[in-house]
């Protein structure tokens, strides 16, 4: 039976839609319930994020990278730092390192909770949802204690961090990370192997490796595609290169390799990897060791330029620093990882009825600030 | 102090009042470097004897240490090696430089597509792409590739002038180059030839001017709404 075409229609989602997750407009043509073509609009958010660093000193840049991924501040802050320390030559101590790379890793938490937990919610399944806000609102507690802030932490500095951790936040931290493992299981449970979910899921949007190679798509939709890259494994940066922990790739156990229930289960796998680092760096913290030791008095990076990847949970973050020499940044890029997961949605998203595209769009786990900037 | 510590500082002052103070100065615990020096210079002056010449010491560094530092030192980035191969397949294509490649504009597009291709570099993946004015009424174009493959970076930089900023687009050769550029072109102007689908990305359709470059000046009023300025030094 030869396809059937209709009348197109032009249909917009967004920029006000609960599943678009910011503010974006998904323009598809549609026949009927298939998509025939998606294009994406975005900007609306647009805060002019590297036009403002060229106005404001370099340490006045950290807290603009908080509010790019306003759901994985702290990985922001680190990819920013880790750049800066290279360029400037900067090595910060031991205990400052472990504390960041704890950060980083209870962040990738909370973000791969938020993102599981919100893709439930896209495709109906209301309970785990709360399930993963929950657990989340812990994390948040421990980073309130630390730094004061929930969401915007301005928290890792150049040379050291803002604060030390305080007393106690060790002990919350083991605390935390018992209560949570069983959660995690309970969470996959109700989630993961949940018939509607896969049936939802499973076989849609399937991304080869080398279309996501080609669109640079990077983190954990690329992995779900079959791909083992991990920057903290194939170039460490910081002290990655000391944990044990395994990197998560897509196997097709439901459906094929590289589609939505991949991209959304390896997020599981990699929640479970993040706890064993966690538990590792509280392990081998020292004791003694001042977080303020190796800040410099002012950030005078000399001319050159650099260009640092790091691990975020949303994939590569990039920052292409361009330095002439003076306090103030000559030109700083940010080659954000949703932007690149985002331009790969017409390429997986087209053929698709109209209600499996906005379960590939929560599958890519996208976050509009760090798109528009 | 340990045992090899001592073995250490004998070594340095051997060395040293053979001629060769630069391996002393060289030694990065300072320490160790002091109480060396400090040994030349009585053993100088007839107050302490010559160590002798630890000779475990120096078998052991020169065997073991360059095959244990050996996979540290890869270098991944590979632009030189890289750049004489442009040159080879591409004759004047490159410009001078020296941690990046330098090309002119014209072949861009031929040789990204060889880039691409060629087994031995397989650049699969374009990490980043941005524009930058580099002032002297020149914008740059810069490109970070990357191979999954071969796991080796380089960085490719292309100078247009400020008057007529037209370089080929690679937007079919790397996917993502789509948006790279289109960013590219609303924050700086530069004009990717052969780009299918050339139009503003973050900024509305309607906006005057290139944001990103020096000179640049806010449009006063958009439709109908006052643009605020951007402060001079900020508070």
């Amino acid at each position: 039976m030869g396809i059937v075409r209709g009348e197109e229609m032009v249909l917009n989602i967004g920029p006000q839609h609960p599943a678009t997750h910011g503010v974006l407009r998904l323009q598809v043509k549609t026949d009927g319930e298939v998509v025939s073509q998606i294009t994406p609009y975005m900007g609306y958010l647009h805060r002019c994020f590297e036009k403002h660093c060229e106005n404001v000193t370099y340490e006045q840049v950290i807290p603009f990278t908080d509010r790019c991924d306003y759901l994985s501040s702290m990985s922001m802050n680190f990819g920013y730092v880790v750049a800066m320390e290279e360029l400037m030559d900067i090595k910060v101590n031991e205990r400052v390192e472990h504390i960041r790379v704890t950060m980083a890793e209870l962040q990738r938490i909370a973000s791969h909770l938020l993102c599981t937990g919100v893709f439930g919610l896209d495709l109906g399944a209301f309970t785990p949802f709360l399930w993963a806000l929950r657990d989340r609102e812990r994390i948040l507690d421990l980073f309130e204690l630390t730094c004061g802030a929930r969401l915007l932490y301005n928290y890792m500095w150049v040379g050291g961090l803002s604060h030390d951790i305080p007393n106690g936040f060790v002990e919350s931290t083991y605390e935390f990370l018992d209560y949570f493992e069983p959660k995690v299981d309970e969470l996959e449970n109700i989630l993961a192997h949940n018939k509607i979910l896969v049936e939802r899921s499973a076989d849609i949007g399937v991304m080869p490796k080398d279309v996501a190679i080609s669109y640079g798509v990077t983190g954990p939709n690329l992995r779900a595609s079959g791909v083992n890259w991990d920057l903290r494994k194939n170039d460490p940066y910081s002290i990655y290169d000391r944990f044990e922990f395994n990197v998560p790739v897509g196997e097709g156990i439901k459906g094929t390799v590289g589609d939505c229930w991949d991209r959304f289960y390896v997020r599981i796998l990699e929640i479970r990897e993040s706890v064993k680092i966690i538990r590792q760096a509280l392990a081998s913290m020292p004791k003694d060791g001042d977080v303020h030791q190796s800040l410099p008095k002012k950030l005078r990076p000399p001319k050159g330029s650099i260009y640092s990847r790091t691990e975020t949970p949303r994939g590569d973050l990039g920052y292409y620093i361009e330095s002439d020499g003076s306090p103030i940044p000559y030109r700083l890029k940010m080659r954000s990882p949703a932007f690149t997961a985002l331009s790969v949605m017409d390429e997986i998203g087209a053929g698709w009825l109209l209600s499996d595209v906005l379960a590939i769009l929560g599958s890519l786990d996208i976050v509009l600030g760090e798109i528009d900037r | 102090m340990t045992d090899s510590k001592e073995k250490l500082i004998a070594e340095l002052v051997n060395k040293g009042l053979d001629g060769d103070m630069d391996a002393v100065n060289a030694c990065e615990d300072r320490m160790i470097r002091a109480k060396a020096k400090a040994m030349i210079v009585k053993v100088g002056k007839g107050t302490a004897e010559r160590p002798p010449l630890p000779e475990a010491v120096s078998s052991v560094v020169s065997e073991v240490l360059p095959k244990e530092t050996a996979p540290v030192e890869v270098n991944k980035n590979v632009n030189q090696k890289v750049k004489d191969m442009v040159e080879n397949e591409f004759p004047g294509s490159t410009i001078d430089g020296d941690d990046f490649i330098q090309l002119y504009p014209q072949k861009w597009f031929e040789i990204a597509s060889w880039l691409r291709k060629e087994e031995s570099l397989f650049f699969d993946s374009l990490q980043c792409q941005m524009g930058v004015d580099i002032g002297e009424e020149n914008l740059e174009s810069r490109y970070n590739l990357h191979s999954m493959k071969h796991d080796h970076y380089v960085e490719i930089r292309i100078a247009v002038s400020r008057s007529s900023p037209k370089i080929p687009s690679v937007e079919q050769i790397w996917r993502i180059a789509d948006w790279f550029e289109r960013e590219t072109y609303d924050m700086l102007g530069i004009e990717f030839v052969g780009h299918r689908d050339l139009r503003r990305i973050l900024l509305p359709d309607d906006w005057e001017g290139w944001p990103l470059r020096k000179d640049y000046q806010e449009q006063e009023t958009y439709h109908g709404i006052v643009v605020p300025k951007v402060k001079e030094g900020w508070e």
